[in-house]
């Protein structure tokens, strides 16, 4: 099995997104942030973000990114903890994406980078009603 | 501050010219603004350029051409507001009395740039942009709120891009001078849904130049100077400070700064020229200028308020989509253009009457902002 690397370091952890939240003003930052970007508090507590969220909005790309290939998709997915996320969408035959659809998270390597695979997140439709 | 006037404009042709070289773009637009000011190169005092690909030094590059050398000159960027950026500089340097006359320039050769006929690359430190962001992917994540939120519609989207590019064939200057249909646009290539071909911005090659001076300086030269009512520029809030991703609390912000130092309102305004890099976009910028209330925007373009010829014109120019879009010029571009509008000069686009215009333009992608940048300039006579 190739050597795996995160996309970024700190993001994710055992199949969940990582953020932290600052202990004065509870503000969530996802990436992590060094220092509260709303109050400058230097104490942030790492949080363990939830792996389903609904679908705030999508995109499916026909011309090719730096690393994706056309047909990609991607959108924004908002989380319980207040935190929208951007990231990849799977795409599947049958499952439309739409907004306010439940979307549930993947952990899986994204593109190859010399001999090492790059893991991130994406998303996927979880169906209608939500249930995986 | 003192008043600050515009005394020249000019603006080298747009278009695809890969043989042209970055100096020679520039000096088009310098020289015709030179001219239009009907002062000597070497009266001007001070000087701002904005470039984004991929040199150093642009504005001494320019200016050797055309024998202005040994004085103040700076070279700026600010993604696409970087025009807007050289502008602002020029006009706090006049406003505070520090010079009385300089030029701001704006310049780019996409054909000529390492990303020539490509995407703009998402920067290494741009998680968003490795993981898939795209410009027309930003736009059309956008666009696909404005439908679900605001009831906007494909035909409203493509309706935008048939209506600048009209204006383009009505502008000597344009890229493209070809009328589209609705239906063409929306045929033309899907690019990032419900985002096609022809609601996307060219790359484009061109410079755009403006000469700013003193009331003092310019009622030398003129009786009727169009003056710079106002100038702001801000940089973005943080993407979680916002839920509504079509609401753009920094367009708001800037308009109201601008707004308030000009003393005047929306409703005041005759002629803007605005950033839309994508034709959804233009409908978005309506609501954050305060055209109409949040979610009327679709309803202000229906209307046809925003076309040559509707109460309010917006982009007459032919904006970036028939214009076309040379990223660090089109900040400087937009008030030349608005100013010719000021002056009864705009041919076939000009809106009649025009006393009170407004130039805007936006730029940068970075993950976790809203925006680069946003700058405002109005203007009036």
């Amino acid at each position: 099995m190739p050597e795996q690397i995160p996309v970024r370091e700190g993001t994710f952890r055992d199949g969940s997104l990582l953020a932290n939240k600052c202990r004065a003003c509870g503000q969530t930052f996802f990436p992590k942030a060094d220092l509260c970007l709303s109050c400058s508090h230097d104490v942030l507590d790492e949080v363990v973000l939830g792996r389903q969220g609904v679908l705030y909005s999508w995109t499916i790309a026909h011309m090719p990114a730096s690393r994706f290939m056309p047909p990609y998709a991607m959108g924004y997915v908002d989380l319980p903890e207040g935190v929208r996320v951007f990231a990849p969408l799977i795409m599947e035959e049958n499952r439309p994406f739409r907004t306010g659809m439940d979307m549930g998270l993947v952990i899986e390597p994204l593109w190859i980078e010399g001999d090492r695979e790059v893991v991130g997140y994406k998303f996927r439709s979880l169906g209608e009603g939500g249930a995986s | 501050m003192r008043e600050v006037a515009i005394l020249g404009v000019g603006q080298s042709q747009f278009g695809k010219f890969p043989e042209k070289k970055v100096s020679e773009l520039g000096r088009e637009a310098v020289l015709a603004a030179i001219k239009d000011a009907g002062l000597p190169a070497k009266a001007l005092q001070v000087a701002y350029c904005s470039r984004i690909f991929d040199a150093m030094v642009t504005a001494q590059t320019i200016l050797k051409e055309v024998g202005v050398t040994k004085i103040e000159m700076t070279n700026v960027e600010n993604a696409c507001a970087g025009g807007s950026t050289s502008v602002q500089g020029l006009w706090k340097d006049i406003a505070t009395g520090m010079y009385d006359i300089g030029i701001a320039i704006g310049v780019e050769s996409m054909t000529t740039s390492p990303i020539a006929g490509k995407l703009i690359p998402p920067d290494k430190d741009d998680l968003e942009g490795q993981l898939g962001l795209t410009m027309p992917a930003l736009f059309a994540l956008l666009a696909r709120r404005q439908m679900d939120e605001h009831g906007a519609t494909l035909e409203d989207f493509a309706q935008v891009s048939v209506k600048n590019h009209h204006h383009g064939c009505l502008n000597p200057m344009a890229q493209y001078k070809k009328e589209f249909t609705v239906e063409e646009v929306l045929s033309s290539r899907m690019i990032c849904e419900p985002i096609t071909l022809l609601q996307c911005c060219p790359n484009t090659d061109g410079a755009a130049a403006v000469i700013m001076c003193s009331m003092d300086v310019a009622r030398k030269y003129t009786t009727n100077p169009v003056k710079v009512l106002a100038s702001v520029l801000l940089s973005g809030g943080y993407t979680y400070e916002r839920d509504d991703i079509t609401i753009s609390p920094l367009g708001q912000q800037t308009a109201r700064k601008a707004y308030d130092m000009a003393g005047v309102g929306p409703e005041d305004l005759d002629v803007i020229e605005i950033h839309e890099a994508f034709a959804p976009e233009e409908l978005l910028r309506y609501e954050d200028l305060g055209l109409c209330r949040p979610g009327e925007s679709v309803k202000l373009l229906r209307e046809g308020a925003t076309a040559v010829g509707g109460r309010v014109p917006v982009n007459p120019s032919g904006g970036l989509l028939a214009l076309g879009h040379p990223l660090s010029a089109s900040g400087v571009r937009v008030v030349a253009e608005i100013t010719m509008h000021l002056r009864d000069q705009a041919g076939a686009r000009q809106t009649p009457g025009a006393k009170v215009g407004l130039a805007h333009m936006l730029g940068g992608v970075v993950a976790g902002l809203e925006a680069g940048a946003c700058g405002i300039q109005i203007l009036g006579r």
